[in-house]
């Protein structure tokens, strides 16, 4: 490590200084404070300098030149020297939106100049935040990116770009880190990031034509730059989780209460003879906890003449709220870019990172829920409590503290991903850029499983030890040509390119029983009973061979023309359907630039934007047309041998082919009153064309299946976006920035080829074919479906008195204290007939509003994000089997006896039909937050500049502090799959995060 | 004109190097996209050697240990609505069991489709045996074993078909094309036919017995025994008395004590005709996947199960006085098992099935409850009581007597002062005494619901519970499928 640093360091080119004139000045930001480190370079020569702590610089010239101005994060200015011999300057932000440049495919644009959707974050806005994911960090602040977080220390959160773009395959985003392409980016530490991209429209995502479906995230991580002293940050945090809106749960007599009720409902005796005489266990006071968290970064970039680097190293932690469970990440991250001739450039980046969790039983927060709140967790003796003791049913026989005591696994996650490249300058105009780059992982699991007797029920009588190793093995090479000249008022760029990819994973596990525990070294196979040895693998393997090309074509930088066309071939595919070929046409009016418009001063920029594009979705099953066998039948004799069973158990589609959006958008750009005002508007429409979906076919088929998965269906997302941003500087000494954007979306299924036949599903649903989910045609894509409940039965007299048009008894099995369902179709019974929509778990609104504050020497950031128009089925509710407890809020609502309650039912909750989906379960799911809130203090330079050190600046901040939503479970931020999302069963909890953190430039 | 010239020439010779090299490229680039799929068999490279063929034969087998060929769909369909058996467990568990108890199922629920789904899937196995097997190169005694095999196991899925849900689609073959893929119901004495040629093909290939691990495959007898329970289903006494003489001729005896009858040592003893193989193997989780005796197991002890399909009181009342039957079928609350497990007296049913029971000490955590319990499908005294109630109806009142005796005799073990001998000459006493003997020496085995329509009483003897004439007879065709086959299924009466 120290060797390496050694080379880089003497890698740094000295600065030649050709003395001709010298000009100062001092170089501050929008605030005025000086700049330090800001490059100063003269341009067309290799001659530069810097400015230093107070921002001030001196450089050689001649009256001639003209001087570079530059910055990382800043807008590069480019001032000619003339007769001057003091120039100061302020540097805007790159945040001065429309002047910004953007990442796109495969290069960089203006912002003004892209016809396409195209958000840009910069990096310390996600530094600012205390998450593991930099994509965590993004929630609320695009227009149309939803974002699920899923809590789990080390987790990746569900993002939707625009709505979900499909069904059957991966709905999250591509991602692309300096041009690589990642399905998860958990390995980058935040403050390594310098910008992330979010690619919206169908025809800026087009260029990545395979994946780009479900929409492309951009990420362009930090690098030095050419001629500046080494910069030493160190950015850190560390804070305590705390678990926010926790549900309340039934105390130990109210539970004991309501198991009595269930009983005399169900025409047993009582069992709790005094339900008074019971204490409480509060079980998720017991397992959650406050949790801490810390995170450390330290960079050092820079750049000589000719060359740059960025080396930086991070450690993160982060504990569950779930005491056992722990995460560690490490990471470390080398970029190096050497201008080895004038016409050719080689670089590469390398990130490494080693992340090990002790994990969680997955199961404990239904356990949780539903554990017996009368049964101690310990006894006075030690002895962990039973819940057997207490008489409960035989679904709730746990102490989740044994649960967790006696789970053991770890995991490992190797990862080393990088790209190498090189540019070769042909001419004045022609580049040659290519690229090789690779994501390796290797993923271990070690879950032992100790031989033990906690409790009648928790024990095991044989030991089991599971390991699993997963790797993979991805690559790719790209290699683009791009053309880039200017004709007189023509500005055209051309971009030819050319890649292949490979994807490769492999998985093996093995388990064996009887493995000692005497240590970890004790944890082989080979030290358990051979003849207990379990093998199994599986792997994958796919390959990507593609060809692109892109015209962007600018007239006065008025009139924008954007054209490209990408082929790719998948082996998922066979045949003539291998390849699939994905357009994309935008255009754009810069309305600003027009002579009309140059005598009025409201508008800085306006334009206007339009975009038509194909995407395609590479991200489903490989080889769906390709019969198979099915191997996994084993036959047992009568001896008690086994043998292999094997045969054909599918119906497979005659052909399958490339799953492809359709998107076009329209968007109006402006920037107002000195640009201190902007907005963005856009409408798109984007539809999912022949979607891999998965459709019921005939039982009597007798596939293993009930179902074949071809392309069927086509499904649209409709919507608008809007963002508008105030910045004002006020005075020298106070700044801010206001920011809203809300995205409107509906999802509509459009056509399925089953015609007007759903596609059910049933999540976290008791009983057969209790579905709480529908698919179909004019609908949203898994919108919740059940009984519609109008009332509790308060009485029998109620039950004979409800009946249908020809008089007959509907609910003749009810009991008072059910559910009254409404007989929709006036059949005089209540069963699936009756059905109505019930709720859509994908939101209609996304929202967020975020602020920052600079005052002196303080920064204040507020952020507030939120969902509306979204509904979630709370099936932890109606998940019973026997004595699972209720919540606080069930107890005080209940129905108990006649004019108790008419919208909560009897205890008997999870039976008689109280059990089917309906509409109780079904509840709002908006829900409002303080996401981020942030002050911070930089202590003057007058202090740090005594001991050397040219910013530190410390802050405090609070996450998810507060949240507000109506929903009567932990957390309102649910996820899951396109047809079964928005099912609260087993959610992780939500909690709040609260840092105290330090950002230090040396 | 010549520079000209020279100019095409060169562009022409670029233009035919580009495309060249193009192709070379795509030839190439077609390389490197062809990846065959990944951990899994092409399909056209099976049934190719002898070892596919028994691969494929076996999955039949596996099949038959399935969740819908032996759990849930079953006691749905082939138990609860009987007189001897009734939901279980807790009473909120599983509430919609009830529907098959009360007869109040509408065809929208789920078992229906678990069961029509569980024996169809049976058949599509079957089928892909009959359909490819025959074409392998392979040893021919062999080979049409295998295919007899098959035609036994579809036989015996059609006939649980018919008997739930009446005509049904006859798929014999695997569908070709698509437009085999939605048929319409076949009646069901067409059915039948199918059902008996398929029996009689198999009985003239399979062999008595088998050793090792093939024990437990199917047999000449249980391709008769099975023919037999057709026939009598279809009334044609004498085919049941055919049959079921060729296989009392065939060796087959009482075990003498049934009260351990169904423990795991005394699986394929002499009285096993046709048993659906389980097992518990360490580490193999595939290989231990019955779920037969989970389901039905002692609810709320370690090592016993869910607690569904327990008696019903009425089945505990129709043993006679001492018969010692009654013990070895149900579990009793608060007993302890001749096996020495303690019932708890504070279990959630009085009663639970003892026929599917498996000692708490075998479990192993990690694995189901009594997965390593044979599912018994035909018992010798099946055959006997079969061979007795067609004599009596064929009007041969001394082999009735006989056999019926055989099945009284060997539960009576020696104790002379309970279960008399059935003496009555009279067809109809007989035919009633025959009936209860089926009853109680049955129980708990799937066979009374569809028994007892069969004897075309069920207005009588489950009419009390809700069982409907011209309506119940059958259950509803799942809706699913109607709902797929767009019209092409029909729904049965009154549903």
């Amino acid at each position: 490590m120290k060797k390496l640093f050694l080379v880089f360091i003497s890698l740094l080119c000295f600065i030649q200084i050709n003395a001709q004139q010298v000009v100062t000045g001092k170089v501050s930001d929008n605030n005025n404070s000086p700049l330090p480190g800001v490059s100063v370079q003269v341009q067309g020569t290799t001659r530069g300098t810097f400015s230093d702590m107070n921002g001030v610089y001196s450089i050689s010239a001649s009256r001639t030149d003209t001087l570079v101005f530059s910055m990382v994060g800043m807008i590069t200015q480019k001032i000619s020297i003339g007769a001057q011999s003091v120039i100061n300057l302020k540097l805007n932000s790159q945040n001065a939106v429309l002047g910004e440049v953007v990442v796109v495919g495969y290069g960089t644009q203006k912002k003004l100049e892209v016809t396409g959707a195209v958000t840009q974050v910069k990096g310390d806005e996600i530094t600012k935040q205390p998450s593991i994911n930099p994509i965590s960090a993004l929630q609320g602040k695009v227009a149309g990116v939803q974002i699920t977080n899923g809590g789990a220390p080390g987790s990746s959160p569900e993002i939707r770009i625009r709505g979900v773009g499909t069904v059957y395959g991966n709905a999250n985003p591509l991602y692309v880190v300096d041009g690589v392409w990642y399905d998860d980016i958990s390995f980058l530490n935040n403050a390594d990031i310098e910008s992330i991209n979010i690619l919206k429209d169908a025809s800026s995502e087009s260029i990545y034509g395979i994946r780009a479906a479900n929409g492309v995230v951009l990420i362009s991580t930090k690098k030095g730059a050419r001629n500046t002293l080494p910069v030493v940050t160190y950015n850190g945090y560390f804070g305590n989780q705390v678990v926010t809106n926790q549900i309340k749960m039934a105390d130990g007599p109210s539970f004991a209460t309501l198991i009595n009720e269930l009983d005399a409902i169900n025409g047993v005796t009582p069992r709790y003879a005094s339900p008074a005489s019971y204490g409480t266990t509060n079980w998720y006071r017991q397992i959650l906890g406050n949790a801490l968290t810390t995170n450390h970064q330290l960079s050092i970039a820079g750049g000589g003449e000719k060359s740059t680097y960025n080396l930086s190293i991070g450690y993160l932690m982060q504990q569950g709220i779930v005491k056992t469970n722990k995460f560690d990440r490490y990471t470390a991250k080398f970029q190096n870019d050497f201008q080895v001739s004038s016409f050719l450039k080689l670089g590469y980046s390398l990130t490494g990172s080693m992340n090990n969790s002790t994990d969680i039983d997955g199961g404990i927060f239904h356990q949780l829920y539903a554990a017996t709140p009368i049964c101690p967790v310990y006894y006075a003796d030690g002895t962990y409590g039973d819940p057997m003791d207490f008489n409960v049913g035989s679904s709730t026989t746990f102490n989740p503290q044994v649960t967790i005591d006696y789970y053991n696994q770890k995991s490992i996650n190797y990862r080393l991903t990088g790209n190498l490249f090189g540019d070769l300058q042909l001419g004045k105009h022609l580049l040659f850029h290519t690229s090789f780059g690779t994501d390796f992982g290797q993923n271990e699991v070690t879950n032992y499983l100790p031989q033990y007797t906690a409790t009648l029920t928790q024990r095991n009588s044989i030991s089991q030890l599971t390991v699993s190793r997963g790797e993979n093995r991805n690559w790719l090479v790209e290699n683009t040509l791009t053309y880039d000249n200017q004709f007189g008022d023509h500005d055209v760029k051309v971009l030819l390119g050319q890649s292949a990819q490979s994807y490769k994973y492999y998985w093996l596990t093995a388990t064996a029983k009887d493995v000692p525990n005497g240590s970890n070294g004790d944890h082989y196979l080979t030290l358990g009973d051979p003849a207990s040895l379990y093998v199994n693998d599986a792997g994958s393997l796919n390959t990507v061979a593609s060809y692109f090309g892109r015209i962007n074509y600018a007239f006065r930088s008025k009139y924008l023309l954007t054209a490209s066309l990408r082929a790719d071939g998948s082996s998922k595919f066979t045949g003539s359907n291998r390849w699939g070929v994905f357009p994309s046409v935008g255009a754009g009016w810069v309305i600003s630039q027009e002579d009309f418009m140059k005598g009025q001063n409201l508008f800085n920029t306006l334009k206007l934007r339009g975009s038509w594009g194909k995407i395609g979705n590479m991200s489903v099953p490989a080889n769906l047309s390709v019969l198979t066998v099915n191997s996994s039948y084993v036959y047992t004799g009568g001896d008690g041998s086994t043998a292999a069973g094997a045969s054909i158990t599918t119906i497979v589609p005659p052909v399958t082919y490339w799953e492809r959006g359709v998107g076009t958008d329209i968007g109006l750009e402006a920037a107002l009153l000195n640009s201190r005002l902007t907005a963005e508007i856009d409408y798109y429409n984007r539809k999912t064309e022949k979607a891999i979906f998965d459709i019921p076919i005939l039982g009597s088929l007798g596939t293993s299946g009930s179902s074949i998965v071809g392309n069927q269906a086509t499904f649209q997302n409709q919507g608008m976006e809007f963002l508008v941003t105030w910045k004002n500087t006020a005075s020298t000494d106070f700044s801010y920035s206001l920011s809203a954007n809300l995205a409107i979306n509906t999802n509509k299924v459009l056509e399925v080829s089953t015609g007007a036949i759903p596609i059910y599903q049933a999540v976290g649903t008791t009983g057969s074919n209790n579905y709480n989910t529908r698919t179909v045609i004019g609908e949203p894509i898994g919108e919740f479906y059940g009984l519609q409940v109008i009332g509790i039965f308060q009485n029998v007299g109620e039950i004979n008195a409800y009946k249908n048009s020809k008089g007959t008894v509907i609910q003749s099995t009810a009991v008072p204290g059910d559910f009254k369902y409404r007989d929709v179709n006036d059949d005089g019974v209540i069963d699936d007939k009756d059905r109505v929509v019930l709720g859509n778990p994908n939101p209609k609104f996304t929202y967020g509003f975020n602020s920052t504050w600079n005052f002196k020497a303080f920064d204040l950031t507020l952020d507030f994000q939120g969902v509306a128009g979204v509904q979630i089925y709370d099936a932890n509710l109606g998940l019973r089997y026997g004595t699972e407890n209720f919540t606080q809020d069930f107890w005080l609502n209940r129905w108990h006896g006649d004019g108790t309650s008419n919208t909560y039912p009897s205890a008997n909750i999870g039976g008689g039909l109280n059990y089917r989906s309906n509409s109780f379960y079904v509840e709002n799911g908006s829900y409002f937050r303080v996401r981020n809130a942030q002050l911070g203090y930089t202590i003057p330079s007058s202090i740090t500049d005594k001991i050397k050190i040219s910013k530190i600046r410390v802050y405090l901040n609070a996450q998810n502090a507060l949240n507000l939503f109506k929903y009567r479970g932990f957390s309102p931020e649910i996820g899951g799959g396109p047809t079964r999302a928005g099912v609260d069963v087993n959610v992780y909890p939500l909690y709040a995060t609260y840092t105290f953190g330090v950002n230090v430039t040396f | 004109m010549k520079i000209y010239l020279n100019k095409m020439l060169k562009v022409t010779r670029i233009t035919g190097l580009a495309i060249a090299s193009l192709l070379i490229l795509a030839r190439c680039t077609d390389k490197f996209l062809d990846v065959p799929p990944q951990g899994q068999q092409k399909a056209e490279q099976f049934f190719v050697s002898e070892s596919d063929a028994t691969k494929a034969v076996n999955a039949i087998y596996a099949n038959l240990r399935s969740w819908t060929n032996t759990a849930f769909a079953p006691i749905a369909i082939e138990s609860v609505g009987s007189d001897d058996a009734e939901k279980g467990s807790d009473p909120s568990d599983a509430t919609f069991m009830n529907d098959y108890d009360n007869f109040t199922v509408t065809s929208t629920q789920g078992q229906l489709s678990d069961f029509w789904n569980g024996q169809y899937q049976n058949i599509n196995l079957c089928n892909q045996v009959l359909d490819n097997v025959p074409s392998i190169n392979m040893d021919a005694t062999l080979k049409a074993r295998y295919l007899a095999e098959a035609k036994f196991v579809r036989a015996y899925s059609y006939f649980r078909l018919v008997r739930a849900f009446g005509d049904v689609p006859l798929r014999l073959t695997t569908p070709v094309n698509t437009s085999d893929y939605n048929i319409p119901r076949t009646p069901k004495a067409a059915v039948y036919a199918a059902i008996e040629q398929d029996l009689t093909d198999a009985a003239a290939v399979l062999p008595q017995s088998y050793t090792g691990a093939s024990v437990g495959r199917a047999t000449k007898g249980a391709a008769l025994a099975l023919h037999a329970k057709v026939s009598m289903y279809l009334g044609n006494w004498t085919d049941v008395k055919t049959y079921t003489d060729l296989v009392m001729g065939m060796g087959y005896s009482l075990y003498s004590d049934f009260g351990n009858l169904f423990r795991i040592a005394n699986e394929n003893c002499s009285e096993s005709i046709f048993e659906i193989q389980c097992s518990l193997v360490l580490g193999n989780s595939a290989a231990s996947s019955s779920q037969y005796s989970q389901v039905q197991g002692v609810r709320s002890v370690t090592g016993g199960g869910w607690g569904f399909n327990v008696p019903t009181q009425s089945l505990a009342d129709a043993f006679e006085t001492g018969d010692p039957r009654r013990d070895a079928t149900i579990i009793f609350r608060g007993e302890t098992t001749t096996a020495g497990d303690a019932i708890p007296a504070t279990v959630p049913n009085p009663m639970y099935n003892e026929k599917s029971y498996v000692p708490f000490s075998l479990f192993v955590s990690g694995y189901n409850e009594g997965c390593q319990q044979n599912v018994r499908v035909i018992r010798y005294a099946d055959v006997l009581l079969m061979n007795a109630e067609a004599n009596n109806e064929l009007g041969n009142t001394v082999p009735a007597l006989a056999s019926l005796e055989l099945v009284r005799a060997r539960a009576r073990a020696g104790n002379n002062a309970i279960l008399p001998k059935v003496v009555t000459t009279d067809k109809d006493a007989l035919r009633t005494a025959i009936w209860n003997e089926r009853r109680v020496e049955l129980a708990m085995e799937f066979d009374r619901y569809f028994d007892v329509i069969r004897q075309g009483r069920a207005a009588t003897v489950f009419g009390p519970k809700g069982w409907k004439a011209n309506k119940n007879e059958v259950w509803p065709i799942p809706q699913s499928e109607i709902d797929l086959s767009v019209g092409v299924l029909t729904q049965n009466p009154g549903y």
